[in-house]
Formats: structure tokens, sequence, C-alpha cells
């Protein structure tokens, strides 16, 4: 093995068992004081906001089926709007007229 | 507490069950507190980085999918949070002989001395002297190296904490390495 490499790895040994030396258990390990608060009091935040009326999901929903419905009530005046402006319809208009005229008294 | 109770204080914390939160909250937190321990960047203090994680893990609790255990999510919410920070200090000063503690520049001449492993007495210069090393590594590198040499995690336990994949994984830690061995090879050559 390459002698820094070797180096590295016994520095890293080292340094791995300083640290399982110096470490905590993890039972004994106590939250800060306030700490528990704080972030009990960030979760209500956050809770109260998601079941509060703008809830955001809710309204997203609700903007999208109101979009659906106005999409749905436009839907039959513009394919009427197609059908009167497409110059086969006013073809026909035409025609329509000129036999009412001719059929004229 | 067993995946069974964890989904039970989930559910209940969802309705808005305050003491299920809390409960939640008092298993989780060891576990936070001992990884941002290990990953703490320098100018960070713990406790602010504790908070912080913590706050983010309880106000996503709805995020919560189940598909991977309660404490594997937790665990990568705390390196993904560690790591933004780390990248905030924008600070990779360079190592140099000069700049050593006396017992951390005595463990480099240890090193180079003799083959043996390093002493009980020298492990807590040893740890300093690896932070120094550390620091001088992309924050992305500096966790990976850290998890993988100092707390001895498997490739794939490393996967599952930060959302990497194997290869960039193993990619990162190449290349890390080389890093490392370069700023020591310096710290050498000036011992020498």
């Amino acid at each position: 093995m390459n002698p820094i490499d070797d180096q590295l790895n016994r520095l890293f040994q080292a340094a791995a068992q300083g640290i399982a030396a110096k470490a905590v258990p993890e039972s004994t390990h106590a939250p800060a004081y306030g700490l528990e608060t704080r972030v009990m009091a960030a979760w209500r935040e956050v809770h109260k906001g998601g079941t509060g009326f703008w809830d955001v999901a809710l309204l997203t929903r609700g903007l999208i089926v109101a979009g659906v419905i106005m999409a749905a009530s436009f839907l039959p005046a513009l394919q009427s709007a197609n059908t009167t402006s497409s110059p086969f319809a006013d073809y026909l208009q035409l025609t329509d007229s000129t036999v009412a005229s001719d059929d004229a008294p | 507490m067993t995946d069974a109770e964890v989904a039970d204080r989930l559910a209940r914390g969802r309705k808005g069950d305050e003491k299920a939160t809390l409960e939640l909250f008092q298993y989780m937190y060891p576990h936070v507190a001992k990884l941002v321990q290990a990953n703490l960047p320098h100018r960070e203090s713990a406790e602010d980085l504790i908070q912080q994680v913590s706050i983010k893990v309880m106000s996503h609790l709805d995020q919560f999918s189940g598909k991977v255990p309660f404490l594997h999510w937790v665990s990568r919410i705390a390196v993904n949070t560690c790591l933004n920070q780390i990248r905030h200090e924008k600070r990779r000063p360079e190592v140099r002989l000069a700049d050593l503690s006396e017992d951390e520049a005595t463990v480099v001449e240890h090193l180079a001395a003799a083959p043996d492993e390093l002493d009980a007495s020298d492990q807590v210069a040893s740890k300093e002297l690896v932070d120094k090393l550390l620091a001088t590594l992309r924050p992305a590198d500096r966790i990976l190296m850290r998890l993988m040499y100092l707390e001895g995690r498997q490739v794939e336990e490393i996967a599952s904490l930060t959302g990497w994949n194997k290869s960039l994984i193993k990619v990162r830690a190449f290349r890390a390495r080389s890093q490392l061995r370069k700023r020591y090879a310096v710290l050498m050559k000036e011992n020498s």
C-alpha cells in the first residue's frame, strides 16, 4: 500500500477511535431547554395552517374544478361561433337567402 | 419505538394529537443530535442546527410516505441540512504544517515515524487534524469522507442517508480520497 494511504488510514482510525471514546450514548441525549416547546410551536403552526379555511391544497383543487366547469360552459358557445364563422357556413347562409328572395312574390 | 408505533404516532399526529407528535420528536431527537454533531459545520452551533432539522422534520411530517423507515427519512433531512450549512460556509482553507497545533504536528511525526497504530493519547489531536484536512474538501466530499471513514458506514447506508446513488458515492469517494492524499502529502513534505 502507498505509504501516504497507509498513514491516512491510521490517522482516520485514530480519529474514529477518538470520536467513539468521546461519544455520548444516544439514550443520554436530552433536548436543550426550550427546544421541545419551539419545535412543537412550529408543528402547531403548520398543522393549524393545514386545516384552516385557506388550506392551499383545498384552494388549488377548488380552482381546478372551477376552471373545468368554466371550460365546459364555454365549449358550446365556442362550437357555435366556429360553425357560423366558417366559409362553408357563410356560403350556405347566402344560398338560403337567395332561395328565399327568389321565392318571394 | 417499533415501525407500528411510529405509524400510530404519525397517524395520530396528522389528526392533531400533540402528545403523539411530541413522542415522535422525543424518539427522533437523539438520532438527529448524533448525526448533526458528527457532521457539524465549523461555525454553526449544534443546538441551532438540531433545532433547524427538528423543525424541518416536524413541519413536513405529512410528506413522510412510509416507504422507508422513519429514522432513515429523518437522517436524510439531517444530513442534507448539514450539507447545506457547510455549503454556506464557503470556506476551504489550506492546511500547512505551520498552522497545526503542537499535538497535531506530533501526530504527523508519529504517523511518518512508525507503521504502528497511533497511541490513545494521539486520538484527540488526530480527530482535530482530520477535521482540518476535511475542511479543505468540497462540502459533499467532506460529508462523504466523514460518513465513510469516521463513522464506518457502507456505501448502501450512505446512499440511504444522502439520497445519492451508489456509483456517484464511489466516484466521489475516490476523488475526495485523492484530494486528501494530496493535502496530506504536502504536510508530510513539510515535515521531512
